[in-house]
């Protein structure tokens, strides 16, 4: 492994592999099918180097597992923002960078030519202009220098008073410690706070998904489309059957799960003129394909359609247009009126009402109340019924609780739910 | 706007500690630095570029690297930087940190600027609705006291309503301010002297806070924390066996993904997954775990399996 380097040119292979590691950590060389085993050595290599601290191995007969050992509340930040610190870079690419911007730290302006005669007169290191000139324009694009035009001289300079703000501000740095590990983009507050010497040690999040970070490459682009009311273009590979496809959408809003940390697209697809949900995770390349008239108009359609929505899904298991779940559920009062604080506050807008002496019934409407049942399941030991016009739906839940008695070896009579 | 860019990496950030450092270093002294900052194998690549000068960005003086760059050098930001720094001004947590005068003054300073993203652009649909007041003039108070004491391991007289509706009154010294994404919710997590004179962990919902007065006293010896929330951990793990039906390995793996664990393949579609869990985890994850119905099952820890099992007992009588 002579040619082994522990920066990288490109991020999305990478993506996949720090996701499966993540999420399958117990895959072992022989069960990595997908690309060489040369391959998977240089990249689980690159793994265990930048992930050192959280990287568990586990010897098991068929060789060695490794996984990732990440107990998000014991963390003060999250690990694999290293992954996103590892793009490789030319020789040229180091020197220019800090000999660029050291020259520039006094805020006067200077031509390319003036910065490749300092360049060689205070630092003694000899670029060619075009060299010189590239670098600036590239730094000037990404918002590191100004560039200035003065008749036909231009001129780029360096403005530090927004990071000597932050830097000064207690406050601001604290605000990045909370956002690095809690918002949107945390890579960047992250990034920020690293360039500023600061770290975070006051905040914690609880139900941190780390992993979720990898698709921010991905948030980009969608972002941007949908400030500028563009159409478009999405590389898909199913998680399930690893095929690719494309779609193309109007991209609207991001759904979180707040539970699980997914984050989906939520876009109008003009062909089958429906709403659809795509997962980050499963978008691989996102293109800009022009601008869309009627934006506005499909944002309020969705916010109209949202409060039937309970997830992600726009249809239920048997195509129809809406059900309705009705609960029943038994709540001893007043000892466990937290309970009926529970169906309010995580019940999505659904109606609660006291039925009778320690009864509550809650109902609500959902385009796919399938979707509904991991929550209904949380209720399991209140349950006095589970009604659904969706009759699959209905079933599914007194199936599987079935399934569970019989797992748990449980006694009693079988039920199917056509009781009542 | 590049979020994987050569500006952000690793590399960039260890040279920059470098070329900032105080004095002139040794080269054993810079082996250590990236030791410290770089990642495991950096040592491998940084230190020939600094020797072979490939990097031309230190002065050699005898054994010595005296950097090229003035100590004061700051990177300025960059527009994606900028651009999520104007973002966070539209977030209603925002005020807990900044007062207006700041905001103002950090308003002006990103005027131009585009926000990277808009707060009604994302949606989050699980989210639970009674989240804490952020935008309250005593909340807003009482966080920063918090934070301030956080800082400076001072003690807090604090004023606690408690779930059970008791006032309870007590010297507490913040660990950490902990938010959750799912209550959108803040919570304390403070110690607190035990009567056996050691330290405990209690956990306080910040809303529920009613008082919060900084002391000068400082917490007398330090505490791990994570230690702490370590050993508050049940020695015996929650078992859960997965069968990989309708996606429901990675569905776990996803939605366990913030506990610790450890999983382990028993057979060609059969996995173990080890969850690390304490007392005060017990209930959200015993819930946790019923959401996924008979896709998981629970094989331990006995007290765990009793907990469920209860459950759907119960659950048989009614239906």
């Amino acid at each position: 492994m002579s040619d082994f380097q522990e920066l990288i040119k490109s991020f999305p292979k990478t993506r996949e592999y720090i996701r499966d590691f993540f999420v399958y950590g117990f895959k072992t060389r022989q069960e990595f099918t997908e690309k060489s085993p040369r391959t998977y050595d240089n990249e689980r290599r690159r793994l265990e180097s930048w992930l050192a601290p959280y990287i568990q191995k586990d010897h098991v007969p068929n060789g060695t597992n490794i996984s990732l050992a990440i107990d998000s509340s014991l963390l003060d930040t999250n690990p694999l923002f290293r992954v996103w610190k590892t793009k490789s870079f030319t020789d040229n690419d180091i020197m220019l960078h800090f000999l660029i911007l050291g020259l520039l730290q006094d805020g006067q302006p200077r031509t390319a030519e003036e910065i490749t005669d300092s360049l060689l007169s205070g630092y003694e290191a000899l670029f060619d202009i075009q060299t010189v000139r590239r670098k600036c324009n590239a730094y000037s694009k990404e918002g590191l220098l100004t560039k200035q035009k003065s008749g036909k001289t231009v001129v780029f300079s360096l403005d530090s008073t927004l990071a000597l703000w932050l830097s000064d501000n207690e406050n601001a740095m604290d605000a990045l410690a909370f956002y690095q590990m809690a918002g949107n983009f945390g890579i960047i507050g992250n990034e920020i706070l690293e360039l500023l010497g600061g770290s975070n040690q006051s905040f914690r999040v609880k139900h941190s998904f780390f992993v979720h970070t990898l698709e921010d490459e991905i948030l980009l682009p969608l972002l941007e489309a949908m400030n500028q009311k563009q159409q478009v273009q999405l590389a898909i590979k199913s998680s399930k059957r690893h095929m690719e496809n494309t779609a193309c959408c109007i991209p609207l809003q991001i759904f979180v799960s707040s539970r699980s940390g997914r984050r989906f697209l939520c876009g109008y697809v003009e062909r089958s003129k429906r709403f659809t949900c795509f997962r980050l995770d499963t978008i691989k390349r996102v293109a800009l394909t022009g601008p869309y008239e009627r934006y506005e108009e499909l944002q309020a359609k969705l916010e109209k359609n949202r409060s039937r929505l309970w997830g992600v899904s726009f249809q239920g298991p048997e195509r129809r247009h809406l059900d309705t779940l009705t609960m029943t559920l038994q709540v001893h009062e007043p000892s466990e009126t937290y309970i009926v604080e529970r169906l309010k506050r995580e019940g999505r807008g659904g109606t609660v009402t006291r039925i009778a002496e320690n009864t509550y019934q809650y109902q609500r409407e959902s385009f796919d109340c399938n979707e509904m049942l991991p929550w209904v399941r949380t209720f399991t030991g209140r349950i006095l019924s589970l009604e659904c016009t969706s009759k699959l739906v209905e079933q599914r839940f007194y199936q599987d609780l079935q399934a569970m008695y019989r797992i748990y070896q449980l006694e009693g009579n079988e039920t199917d739910g056509t009781f009542f | 706007m590049e979020l994987f860019s050569e500006i952000y990496s690793c590399y960039y950030q260890v040279l920059r500690h470098l070329l900032c450092s105080q004095t002139a270093l040794t080269i054993e002294e810079i082996r250590k630095e990236v030791c410290r900052d770089g990642f495991g194998e950096s040592l491998l690549s940084i230190i020939p570029k600094l020797e072979s000068g490939a990097w031309d960005l230190f002065e050699r003086e005898g054994e010595l690297y005296v950097s090229k760059i003035k100590q004061d050098f700051l990177t300025p930001l960059s527009s994606l930087e900028k651009s999520y720094l104007k973002a966070l001004l539209s977030d209603p947590r925002i005020g807990l940190f900044l007062n207006e005068g700041q905001l103002k003054t950090l308003g002006q300073m990103l005027g131009s600027v585009t926000p990277l993203w808009q707060p009604g652009q994302f949606y989050y649909y699980d989210q639970f609705t009674d989240g804490d007041p952020y935008t309250d003039g005593t909340y807003r108070q009482i966080f920063r006291t918090l934070l301030a004491a956080q800082k400076r391991s001072l003690y807090v007289d604090i004023d606690y309503n408690s779930p059970a509706g008791n006032r309870v009154h007590h010297y507490y010294v913040p660990a950490r301010l902990e938010y959750s994404v799912k209550n959108d919710k803040f919570r304390l997590l403070a110690l607190k002297h035990a009567k056996d004179g050691q330290m405990r962990l209690e956990i306080l919902n910040l809303a529920r806070i009613q008082d919060a007065k900084l002391t000068e006293r400082p917490l007398e010896a330090q505490v791990g924390l994570n230690a702490l929330i370590k050993n508050s951990y049940y020695k015996e793990p929650l078992t859960l066996r997965i069968v990989n039906r309708r996606n429901a390995l990675e569905r776990a793996m996803l939605h366990f993904a913030n506990y610790e664990k450890n999983t382990r393949k028993i057979d060609e579609n059969t996995y173990e997954c080890f969850i690390y869990y304490n007392q005060a985890m017990e209930t959200e994850l015993l819930i946790e775990v019923l959401s996924f119905g008979p896709m998981l099952t629970v094989v331990g820890n006995e007290r765990f399996l009793r907990s469920l099992k209860a459950r759907l007992q119960k659950q048989m009588g009614l239906l």
